[in-house]
């Protein structure tokens, strides 16, 4: 017991020794950065990737633009979009990127004359479904929401959307909530939308009465710890609980999975539009798909390879549904779920 | 309650006394002019008083279920009666030996600047915010209510808040006076431990309870196997208001224990003298004597409860059960509402509406006031005997159950890298909590918490102890007003405060700093110091305050020297909570921090929420170690 108190003390004084030592390196550095070919900015990012993912990605931007500084706050995507709606409320959007959520959220702030015409480098080296034909956002990942099943109690996982409707998965399943997850929501839109799905598939699903939990992290940590062996939740999370050590693996159903692409732009109000480009730029180039890949994400570009334990993106059917009618129908969507699985 | 101030000084720069003699500002002449001595309060013959008694002016005992007049004659609450026992008459101040005074127009002093003051604090912390969120609040989205389940959400927000307050009122009291005034073996590792479920954010005390109690916990699956059905779903409304109880019953055990240390002793004794047993006494004498503690206790707890949203977005959802403060979250989250800040700021103005609800409850039940006079003399506690081992392994297991389980439960989580994997020599490894401590933000989230926390603490606890003394020392019409006001905001989700706070930040130059955080701490805190403050002090006759102002000292000199005096060690009480509740606050500043800059709360959902559950679950359990060393610091040990 004594050993062991010691033991985390000496560890969080290295906490505090490391915390230091970084801060001290930052200091110095970030002053002198200001290379000769360059002035330097500051922009600021608003978005919902976890905190160790956006810090690792600004680090390696820094690299490259040292003179560019990246203020970031992170946070789930409702509380940015009531952030950005507050803002909005009494002048204009107080951040240069966003990096959020789905295509139809941007589409919505494009229409209300929110966004910069993006003019991204090397655009035509991604998949055309996540770049926006009118210039306003570029997806930055491809986050398929699949099935995750828990390998101690499951052995032959469901291959297919259809066979989670099966009653041998009755009490077994668990799902996030569309009125919380923005991606949630996405996908009650694209299966009505699909017409092998639809809301006869929906309603059969909802007779094998799956948990409906908050979000996707709280829906992963269900399957991993067994609660509910088998749901549905994005894709990337369970290979991060699977690199961790938990039981958990990915079955990509055959129909195709609906995926959201967490886009970025770049607000109107913007004073640095280029260094705001810059930063977009580097999300979507090789060295950004790279760390993405790293971070267990699919990339947005074929020339990066896909994560380990990922198919190659050839070996995914992706769903691509006309983003507008699932814009205009996802209100809709949503109340149709809600009133499914009462 | 009628108002009854003391003489009018009757005449600028003399004050005379009571024969007339010219007072000199310098003495202070007691009522036959005998000199007064600061250290000797002086009874009406001038018999020194003894602070450890209480007693009538003949010397007779007082009784705390009557106040005795001046020759022992009861009183009649409808009539106030003068020294002398003259009756007073409302329209006529009579002076000492019922010499009739003049009523002459007071000209404001320092009292009225001090309330003045405290109206425009509040103005600047509560009635700011909530004029942005009623003007952002509009009447074409109530249609948009109507369908969308407000009605059915305000009915379970109302339900599970009453309902967990009762319970935490109850848990809280029992705890308080079995940890208080019995002689059960380990009171104080008992009382901190049953204060830990503060110091937990309740989203993670929700999960750690989904681990014990969800519908695959072990123990629910083990009796699905042997009897069909589960044991017990912590899913639901019956979960709901189970964690809301765990997680408020520490803020009425703090309360009860405040107002239980002001009760005085000679009370229990006199009824032991009179032939009562010992838990009679305490039972009969003492409890009711609590009132004032119970009811501003479950005012707080029931409109904290109102407000909470981390328990019911959590154990409701799967069952949907849905409350006013996970509605605006779904409003907002979403997206599919077209003004998501107009319905957010009406469901506000609806919560606002029931907490006015909950207050008036507590207004009108507190207008019966009992009074009864400090002691300094600590009561005898009850000795157990033969039940002291019961009671004792009763306290104990209940208190276990609701705080360590979780805790350990935590524990398990820290210790394992992934959800998931069997706890075994094998698996054990510091990888969780060494994530925890480095994770990104963990450092400087904690000394912005810290920070933040401690400010919020005494700003909170300066202008709650001015409000919470105003509304319970003074007479004056705008008490009830103020100290609604004060209050109200407990029962405002953090979203709903956040985002009335977001839209007048420009404004205030306040935008992307550290200091509206703090304001919105202010605003959402200030009810748990005014209500510590008003719980002992409303049982607390004015007695004190008359004898200063009766001794010459103005109505400012009094308010100092014994009103905030009196309530000093309630409203540090008060901060205490604020700290603690700041330290590990979620919702607030998720949306009020400026980019880079990151809060304890945040740190910890910012790791449950991105895949890092078990460094979530370790940085939690540190926090709640830490919080409860600093608390076995802080809390008073009992004087024995």
């Amino acid at each position: 017991m004594h050993r062991k108190t010691s033991a985390l003390a000496a560890l969080a004084a290295s906490a505090l020794v490391l915390a230091g030592c970084s801060q001290a390196d930052a200091g110095p550095a970030a002053t002198e950065s200001a290379t000769a070919d360059a002035a330097p900015a500051s922009i600021t990012l608003y978005t919902s990737e976890p905190q160790e993912k956006i810090d690792q990605i600004v680090a390696a931007f820094n690299e490259r633009r040292p003179e560019i500084t990246v203020e970031v706050f992170r946070a789930g995507t409702g509380d940015l979009n009531a952030r950005i709606e507050s803002e909005r409320a009494t002048g204009e959007v107080q951040a240069d990127v966003l990096l959020a959520a789905d295509a139809p959220t941007f589409e919505g702030f494009a229409a209300d004359g929110l966004l910069l015409e993006l003019d991204t480098a090397d655009v035509d080296a991604l998949d055309p479904a996540v770049v926006d034909p009118e210039g306003f956002y570029v997806g930055t990942r491809i986050i398929p929401t699949v099935i995750a099943y828990n390998t101690d109690v499951v052995d032959a996982p469901p291959a297919s959307w259809q066979e989670l409707t099966d009653p041998a998965y009755a009490d077994r399943l668990v799902m996030p909530n569309p009125d919380v997850s923005g991606a949630a929501a996405f996908n009650a839109a694209v299966w009505l939308d699909e017409a092998e799905l639809g809301e006869a598939w929906l309603t059969a699903l909802a007779a094998n009465e799956p948990v409906i939990v908050d979000s996707n992290g709280p829906t992963s940590q269900a399957i991993a710890s067994g609660a509910q062996p088998v749901g549905v939740v994005v894709d990337y999370l369970v290979r991060d609980l699977a690199a961790a050590g938990s039981p958990i693996a990915v079955s990509y159903p055959s129909e195709g999975v609906p995926f959201v692409s967490q886009p970025a732009g770049v607000f109107a109000s913007t004073d640095e539009a280029d260094a705001a480009q810059a930063f977009v730029d580097f999300l979507v180039s090789v060295e950004g798909q790279t760390i993405a890949v790293e971070q267990a994400y699919l990339p947005v570009r074929g020339d990066v390879g896909t994560p380990e334990g990922a198919p190659a993106m050839s070996d995914i059917a992706l769903l691509n549904p006309d983003l507008e009618v699932i814009a205009a129908t996802k209100a809709d969507a949503v109340a149709t779920f809600n009133e499914l699985f009462q | 309650m009628s108002s009854s101030s003391r003489t009018a000084s009757p005449g600028p720069g003399r004050t005379v006394g009571p024969f007339g003699a010219p007072q000199r500002p310098d003495r202070k002449v007691g009522p036959f002019g005998a000199l007064q001595r600061p250290d000797r309060t002086v009874g009406p013959f001038g018999a020194p008083q003894r602070p450890d008694r209480t007693v009538g002016p003949f010397g007779a005992p007082q009784r705390p279920d009557r106040t005795v007049g001046p020759f022992g004659a009861p009183p009649r609450p409808d009539r106030k009666v003068g020294p002398g026992g003259a009756l007073q008459r409302p329209d006529r101040k009579v002076g000492p030996f019922g010499a009739r005074q003049r009523q002459l127009a007071r000209r404001p002093d320092g009292l009225d600047l001090v309330r003045v003051a405290a109206w425009l604090a509040v103005a600047a912390v509560v009635l700011l915010p909530f004029g942005s969120m009623i003007l952002l609040a509009g009447t074409e989205h109530l249609a948009t209510l109507v369908d969308g389940d407000v009605v059915e959400a305000g009915r379970n927000s109302l339900v599970s808040a009453l309902a967990s307050a009762a319970g935490a009122v109850l848990v809280g009291t029992a705890l308080a006076l079995v940890l208080e005034r019995t002689d059960i073996p380990g009171r104080r590792a008992l009382r901190l431990l049953a204060l830990s479920p503060m110091l937990v954010p309740p989203f993670v005390g929700a999960i750690a309870w989904v681990g014990l109690a969800g519908p695959a916990s072990p123990i629910n699956r083990w009796w699905r196997e042997r009897f069909g059905e589960p044991l017990w779903s912590v899913y639901g409304a019956d979960g709901v208001i189970m964690l809301l109880i765990v997680h408020s019953y520490p803020i009425a055990m703090l309360i009860v224990t405040a107002a239980l240390r002001r009760v005085p002793a000679d009370l229990e004794q006199a009824a032991r003298i009179a032939g009562a047993s010992a838990p009679r006494a305490l039972l009969t004498v003492t409890v009711p004597l609590l009132r004032g503690a119970l009811l501003s206790s479950f005012t707080l707890t029931a409109v904290s409860n109102l407000a909470d949203f981390g328990i019911p977005s959590i154990l409701g959802t799967p069952e949907r059960f849905t409350t006013l403060a996970t509605l605006v979250y779904r409003y907002v989250q979403s997206g599919t509402v077209d003004d998501p800040l107009g319905v957010v700021a009406t469901i506000g103005v609806v919560l606002l509406a029931v907490a006015l609800l909950a207050v008036a409850l507590d207004l009108t039940a507190g207008r019966r006031r009992v009074e009864l006079d400090a002691s300094a003399s600590r009561a005898e506690p009850l000795p157990l005997g033969r039940w002291r081992r019961l009671v004792a392994t009763l306290a104990w297991i209940v208190v276990l159950a609701i705080t360590l389980l979780p805790l350990l439960a935590l524990l398990e989580q820290s210790l394992l890298p992934a959800p998931g994997v069997p706890l075994t020599p094998d698996t054990i490894t510091t990888a969780s909590i060494e994530r925890a401590l480095t994770a990104s933000g963990t450092i400087a989230g904690a000394t912005t918490s810290l920070w933040l926390a401690g400010l919020a603490a005494v700003l909170c606890g300066g202008l709650g102890l001015v409000i919470g003394t105003l509304v319970t020392r003074t007479r004056a019409r705008d008490n009830r007003a103020l100290h609604t006001l004060a209050i109200m905001p407990q029962a405002i989700p953090g979203l709903v405060i956040a985002v009335a706070w977001l839209v007048i930040a420009p404004r205030l130059g306040l935008f992307n700093t550290p200091w509206l955080i703090l304001a919105a701490y202010v605003t959402s805190f200030l009810a748990l110091v005014v209500q510590s403050v008003h719980a002992p002090l409303s049982a607390t006759p004015l007695t004190a305050e008359e004898a200063a102002r009766a001794s010459g000292a103005s109505r400012m000199r009094a308010l100092r020297d014994v009103s905030l005096r009196m309530a000093a060690p309630a409203a540090i009480g008060g901060a205490v909570l604020v700290a603690l509740t700041a330290v590990r606050e979620l919702t607030l500043s998720a949306l009020l921090l400026s980019p880079g800059s990151q809060t304890l709360g945040v740190v910890i959902f910012g790791l449950q929420q991105g895949g890092g559950p078990n460094a979530a679950a370790a940085l939690s359990l540190i926090v709640t170690v830490v919080g409860l060393a600093g608390l076995s610091l802080a809390v008073p040990k009992s004087r024995r």
